[in-house]
């Protein structure tokens, strides 16, 4: 979670799918109405690793202007990329704890991919807002320190069946829970490399 | 007609790495080349203790379906080195690799050499499209149940009787070209390829037939032949060189394959696939191997049905000609089929899978006739373990089948075998 202290108590999310059971790395952004809102901090460093052929962690939620290093503990090299509108790049072939890293100037969801590995996938939500957090294990986010105001409560996740793959709601002030039931799709399958 | 000689595969991968380089848009930088350090090389290895029943294996003369010799109803457990794998990948820049496999196979018949040595051609992929290209000697991309530069197996011991098939007798030497389409939720692979030196591809599996091993045929050498009695005994040599081009000069008549792949936005994915060694059936070389004119067509599916369960099934039905047309047949002319079903799912740190198949041959030729038909059935169930770079499986395979041309040897027209084997695999 990326807020810092202001003025109030926890404010929790959980997101459960259709059958009822929780969804884990959906990401929960709270905007609070009028001067409630305010900038998060900016930069800090992260770390998305490339281990079993696979990224860790599938989801990483930062704040807009911050560095993510990109450690590859494969044997296999790496080749890193993204074409979203948030932040295009490409990592050429890195080997074995070798690592490289991208600085992340605006806001929006990075999805990341392999040149090589196709099965490779994870996501970056780049956030502008003090707010931001992604559900644990029991599909449970918390964010602390919520304004007592109106506030926008969006729950994102890459295979959610939903416009921008995001839904939203506005809470009342004072509310320090929200439950969310959401419809997701299952991973696409892999291709083989060959 | 010559055999191909190692000379002309390192000529045909020159050619490819300097194709590659000039399609890479220029000479590599330094820092993009990375030919001997560490990490350009992998040794695996797979130790094993097998007990299996049954028949004399195909690999040691006998006629059994299963690369292990049984011991009639002897079940007794032995230890074998079952391969060893020197896998190199060089980087001749970011976007041109090589992987050449040096393996060691012991078991009932030990023999070295290499199984792949192929150059991959990978730019940067677009946001729509991406291209990747191939060339060299390595297996075409048919099997659903092999992995790695190793070909090692995923999920049990020993491949299906389709892919074990594709192993021995169905890795030549191509130029290869992929195409990617990402359309909105939709990916779509296209890959085309022209081959050669496979022209000798359906030997094996008309005289032996259908068979499970996980051996792998290396370059330049040969596989036995079970003994062939009648007219054929004199026109076809006990052996076949699976990596062989028959025709006067390398690539006269090469041959092609073909794979469409589409994965929809469901966890599904569906694979066609059609190859066509294009050889000559009335050619032969001085050691009286003939050219083998063997089409087959394969589909393919991998499905998630949830809870981590997948589904994987491959179907393969092909048609092998060879010699000259006597009475409006040539001398052989056999259609194969097998089909195989295998379900995996993970219980905590092991992962199991079932596999079931069927096969059978089918002879129509005016000296192989239907006495060398066959038909079986196959059951394998497997559990896998990982400990990092140590993996640990257990499997017990059991295998029936009935040939009448058996029994002119002085065999039953019905063989089974069943063997219970440990692998453990090694990677450093």
């Amino acid at each position: 979670m990326l807020a810092s202290p202001l003025c109030a108590a926890p404010f929790t999310v959980r997101v459960v799918d259709s059958s009822g059971k929780p969804v884990r790395d959906a990401v929960v952004t709270v905007r609070p109405a009028g001067n409630a809102a305010k900038a998060p901090r900016q930069g800090g460093h992260f770390v998305v690793s490339q281990k079993n052929m696979q990224f860790h962690p599938f989801v990483t939620v930062i704040p807009v202007g911050a560095n993510v290093s990109f450690p590859n503990f494969d044997s296999s090299k790496h080749h890193v990329y993204s074409f979203s509108p948030a932040k295009q790049f490409e990592l050429k072939l890195f080997a074995r704890d070798q690592s490289r890293s991208v600085h992340f100037d605006k806001p929006g969801v990075v999805a990341l991919g392999c040149n090589i590995h196709d099965q490779m996938t994870a996501f970056i939500v780049v956030t502008d807002s003090a707010w931001t957090a992604k559900t644990n294990g029991h599909g449970v986010a918390s964010l602390g320190d919520i304004p007592n105001a109106r506030a926008k409560v969006t729950v994102w996740h890459p295979y959610m069946r939903a416009p921008g793959n995001a839904v939203s709601r506005v809470i009342a002030p004072g509310d320090r829970g929200e439950g969310f039931k959401v419809a997701l799709r299952p991973p696409p399958m892999a291709m083989p490399d060959y | 007609m010559t055999r191909l000689g190692s000379r002309a595969i390192l000529r045909a991968l020159s050619s490819a790495a300097a194709a590659c380089a000039l399609g890479s848009g220029g000479p590599a930088a330094a820092s993009d080349l990375n030919l001997f350090s560490p990490d350009s090389f992998e040794l695996t290895a797979i130790l094993r203790a097998t007990a299996t029943d049954g028949p004399r294996s195909w690999v040691d003369g006998g006629l059994g379906k299963l690369a292990t010799n049984g011991g009639g109803g002897d079940f007794r457990i032995r230890p074998k080195l079952g391969e060893a794998n020197l896998v190199w990948t060089p980087q001749f820049g970011w976007a041109v690799s090589g992987t050449f496999v040096g393996t060691v196979q012991g078991g009932e018949r030990f023999e070295a050499g290499m199984s792949q040595a192929f150059l991959t051609y990978r730019p940067m992929r677009g946001k729509t499209l991406a291209f990747s290209a191939r060339a060299g000697l390595m297996w075409p991309p048919v099997s659903l149940e092999h992995e790695g530069a190793d070909w090692h197996v995923r999920d049990t011991a020993t491949p299906s009787a389709i892919n074990s098939w594709i192993g021995e007798e169905v890795r030549p030497l191509a130029l290869e070209g992929n195409v990617t389409a990402t359309l909105g939720r939709h990916r779509l692979t296209a890959t085309a390829a022209v081959m050669a030196a496979n022209d000798t591809s359906g030997t094996l599996l008309t005289f032996r037939g259908w068979a499970l091993h996980d051996r792998k045929t290396l370059g330049f050498r040969r596989q036995p032949l079970p003994p062939i009695d009648g007219d054929l005994e004199h026109m076809q040599a006990p052996f076949t060189h699976p990596l062989v081009d028959l025709h006067g000069g390398f690539a006269h008549r090469p041959g092609y394959y073909a794979k469409l792949a589409w994965r929809p936005p469901v966890p599904v994915r569906i694979e066609l696939f059609r190859y066509d060694n294009r050889a000559n059936p009335e050619v032969k070389n001085e050691d009286m191997e003939w050219g083998w004119r063997t089409r087959f067509n394969d589909a393919a599916l991998v499905a998630d049905i949830g809870g981590s369960t997948e589904i994987r099934m491959q179907a393969l039905s092909g048609r092998t000609k060879m010699g000259f047309p006597r009475d409006g047949r040539r001398w052989v002319d056999m259609r194969f089929r097998s089909a195989f079903v295998l379900v995996s799912r993970p219980f905590g740190d092991v992962g199991l899978a079932a596999r079931a198949e069927l096969f059978d041959t089918s002879n129509r030729g005016s000296i192989a006739d239907d006495e060398y038909d066959e038909t079986g059935w196959a059951a394998t169930l497997a559990a896998k373990r990982e400990w990092g770079d140590v993996t640990g499986v257990l499997e017990l395979i059991h295998v029936s089948s009935s040939r009448e041309q058996f029994e002119e040897l002085g065999l039953e027209t019905k063989q089974q075998q069943t063997r219970l084997q440990a692998d453990l695999r090694l990677r450093w």
